[in-house]
């Protein structure tokens, strides 16, 4: 079967995951009696994932990576970016598949939004050339602004979708001048052809450093880091549970996919990155400022899942620590792969971290009364235990407490930091006293949980009955454990993904 | 380079001077005597009905919108169309797969009933 | 007179700044959507004068045919958004968006 498709094999998931979103589109508009959308959802992107992993030791040919001249990249790194986007997008699937139900929005649109923005994402972590890079972003984007906008009856959800869709598009049409630049410096729109060129020192310096700001602001943007993150608490906050949580997850590892693919493979030149004049410097005070700025705009909110919103900037802020050390090391040393391999270990542990929080949040909530603020959370933990559970698993994650998923990511992008020497020192010093800070507004959310009772009066958010949440909490909690107590087989495929960058 | 324009100037100049000179003598030489019945918009002798600005409905925009996009996707079909030679078989199995895709969305908008005026 | 890349590319730059500036100043919705087309053109327009002086390939131009169809989806999907933010808040200044904050 392999052989058969020849160079095509490494395409397999994303072409398998476009296919199947034809056909759910067509399913939705040609079955009347609604069909089980959220399960085939839920199918077609765990197959993607599925194949993805099976292609993990198939040998990526030469011909595989001349793929439509240089286009798409064929390599680990994509098929690990499939196999986080995919499972992250299914479990927002399965979310979304008990959450509309129960809040009588059922419509087809919803799920074929997710997987046709999934395939953008999965087209993103591959593209190879700066215009398959802007055409897979908007794909991805304008899928997610549609799922924001889904309810149409609230003043937020539209209010949140075009504050999001306004900045997002803007900040495309930034990235897109700095490609343009990009190729008007060096002649090539390939991402190898281009850094080919800078290497071989034809490109005009001066537009290079242009397109390459401009680039970085561009996509900034996206994985929502301060202070370009002005979009996301409102987008977050308006979009139904189920589409926040794909935002979360799937939009930003995407986005980190294709940064580290622009930062170590385009602007991979010695005399760009190097660490104290190049971009790792830039990243490391653009990571300061997001972790300083997501959490402590997050210690301020009353709103939970606004201050989730927060805390995913925050955790911007600790992947963006790992991409700077990365390049951060001796001038011949290359690349880290130990803090490659932590930040793409850091976005699986964060994909099933905040599918856990998410989901719980949606599980305390139900048609009468959706659970938003942390009051609707008071003293759930005394009357539903079962519903708390999760929520406390997926938030000490979040924090970083022992023995979750979160707890190790954390861990292995600031020791992977450390190991580059004085130079990064400041940066872990302040990521673990906004951790710190950090803390605070997690444990408020478990001492509502357990410590508090509703005000006398109050209408009590009653927990939702949905076999999908709960499938999609058990295995977003199951991979929390798993990862964190037996974190060395998803630490090795992180490994062997960033090995792509050699 | 101005010479060989020159005639375009000229049609453009004695364009605009025709009708101005023409509202200029129709508003100095002729007398006027406004009634409310002359006031009023023609419409072809009917009796104009309802408020100057007509909210328009949604409707348009959705067909409007719809238009757009698959005029858009057009687009790629000139390029291909201009180098179909060149291109050969394999140009020929990527455009008919495009085109696939676009009747999927086709069937999809007219299956969701966005194509149908009245609702 | 001459016209180099140059020109082409101060013209694309001063346009990429109008649409830039339009966005960042105008409360309109539909003037700010307009600013973003303003910018997506004037990048169609270096791409073309970058191809004009580097016709090795086609590239640019083909770039600015996925930016032009690219730009059309972008519009559908924005002003669906605007009439669906109209239809609740009866306005169409992006001031008005002020339910979310914080």
């Amino acid at each position: 079967m392999i052989e058969l498709l020849g160079a095509w094999a490494p395409l397999l998931p994303v072409l398998f995951v476009a296919l199947g979103g034809l056909g759910l589109m067509l399913v939705d508009a040609l079955v009347k009696d609604k069909a089980e959308l959220a399960m085939g959802t839920f199918v077609v992107l765990s197959l993607g994932a599925g194949l993805a992993l099976g292609l993990w030791n198939e040998p990526v040919t030469a011909a595989s990576t001349e793929l439509f001249g240089g286009w798409v990249a064929a390599d680990r790194l994509s098929l690990f970016l499939d196999v986080a986007i995919c499972g992250g997008a299914a479990l927002a699937a399965l979310l979304g598949g008990g959450y509309l139900r129960e809040h009588q929005l059922e419509r087809g649109e919803f799920y074929v939004l997710v997987v046709f923005s999934a395939f953008g994402g999965m087209m993103l972590g591959r593209s190879s050339d700066v215009l398959t890079l802007f055409v897979a972003l908007e794909t991805l984007s304008l899928g997610v602004y549609g799922l924001v906008a889904f309810r149409r009856t609230s003043p937020r959800a539209a209010e949140g979708a075009l504050k999001y869709f306004l900045l997002g598009s803007f900040a495309s049409a930034i990235l897109l001048y700095g490609s343009a630049l990009l190729y008007g410096a060096t002649g090539h729109t390939d991402f190898v052809g281009i850094a080919a060129s800078i290497e071989a020192g034809d490109a005009e310096t001066r537009l290079t450093i242009l397109a390459m700001a401009l680039m970085v602001v561009g996509l900034a943007f996206k994985v929502s880091a301060v202070p370009f993150h002005m979009w996301t608490p409102d987008a977050y906050e308006g979009a139904v549970t189920p589409a926040t949580t794909f935002m979360a997850v799937v939009v930003k590892t995407a986005a980190f996919g294709v940064l580290l693919r622009v930062l170590f493979v385009v602007f991979g030149d010695d005399m760009l990155s190097a660490p104290s004049t190049g971009w790792p410097r830039v990243l490391g005070a653009l990571a300061a400022i997001t972790m300083l700025g997501g959490n402590l705009a997050a210690i301020v909110q009353r709103n939970v899942k606004r201050m989730l919103a927060y805390s995913s900037i925050a955790h911007a802020g600790y992947i963006l620590v790992g991409i700077a050390a990365a390049a951060s090391g001796p001038a011949d040393a290359g690349w880290s792969e130990t803090a490659l391999s932590s930040v793409l270990y850091y976005l699986l542990a964060y994909t099933v971290s905040n599918v856990l929080a998410f989901g719980s949040l949606i599980l305390a909530g139900s048609h009468g009364k959706e659970a938003v603020s942390y009051e609707d959370l008071a003293g759930l933990g005394r009357r539903h235990p079962a519903v708390a559970l999760p929520f406390v698993l997926g938030i000490l994650s979040l924090m970083g407490f022992p023995p979750t998923a979160g707890f190790f990511a954390k861990y292995y992008v600031l020791s992977a930091a450390m190991q580059m020497g004085t130079g990064m020192l400041w940066l872990v010093l302040v990521a673990v006293l906004s951790s710190a800070v950090g803390a605070y507004y997690y444990l408020r959310v478990l001492v509502f949980l357990f410590m508090k009772q509703p005000e006398p009066g109050a209408v009590v958010a009653v927990p939702m009955r949905s076999l999908y949440v709960v499938s999609a909490l058990v295995l977003s909690g199951y991979f929390v454990l798993r990862m964190g107590l037996a974190p060395n087989a998803y630490l090795e495929f992180a490994l062997e993904a960033a090995r792509t960058f050699g | 380079m101005f010479e060989v324009y020159f005639p375009v100037f000229l049609m453009l100049a004695i364009a605009v001077a025709v009708p101005c000179l023409l509202f200029t003598l129709a508003s100095t030489l002729g007398t006027k005597n406004p009634t409310p019945e002359k006031m009023l918009p023609y419409e072809s002798g009917s009796a104009s009905t309802g408020a100057q600005h007509l909210r328009l409905s949604v409707k348009f925009y959705l067909t409007a919108i719809l238009f757009v996009v698959f005029d858009i996707e057009a687009v790629f079909l000139y390029p291909w169309a201009a180098q179909f030679r060149e291109l050969g078989w394999a140009g020929l199995v990527e455009m008919v797969l495009f085109l696939l895709v676009l009747g999927v969305t086709l069937v999809y908008a007219w299956k969701k009933g966005a194509l149908e005026w009245e609702r | 007179m001459d016209i180099g890349l140059g020109t082409y590319l101060s013209l694309a730059a001063i346009l990429f700044g109008i649409g830039a500036v339009g966005f960042l100043s105008r409360r309109g919705i539909l003037l700010q959507l307009m600013s973003i087309e303003i910018m997506l053109n004037s990048v169609n327009l270096t791409l073309v004068a970058f191809n004009r002086w580097n016709p090795s390939s086609h590239a640019g131009q083909v770039f600015a045919f996925f930016v032009i169809a690219v730009a059309a989806a972008e519009a559908a999907v924005g002003l669906a958004i605007l009439i669906s933010f109209y239809r609740l808040k009866k306005t169409v200044e992006s001031d008005r968006a002020d339910l979310l904050k914080g």
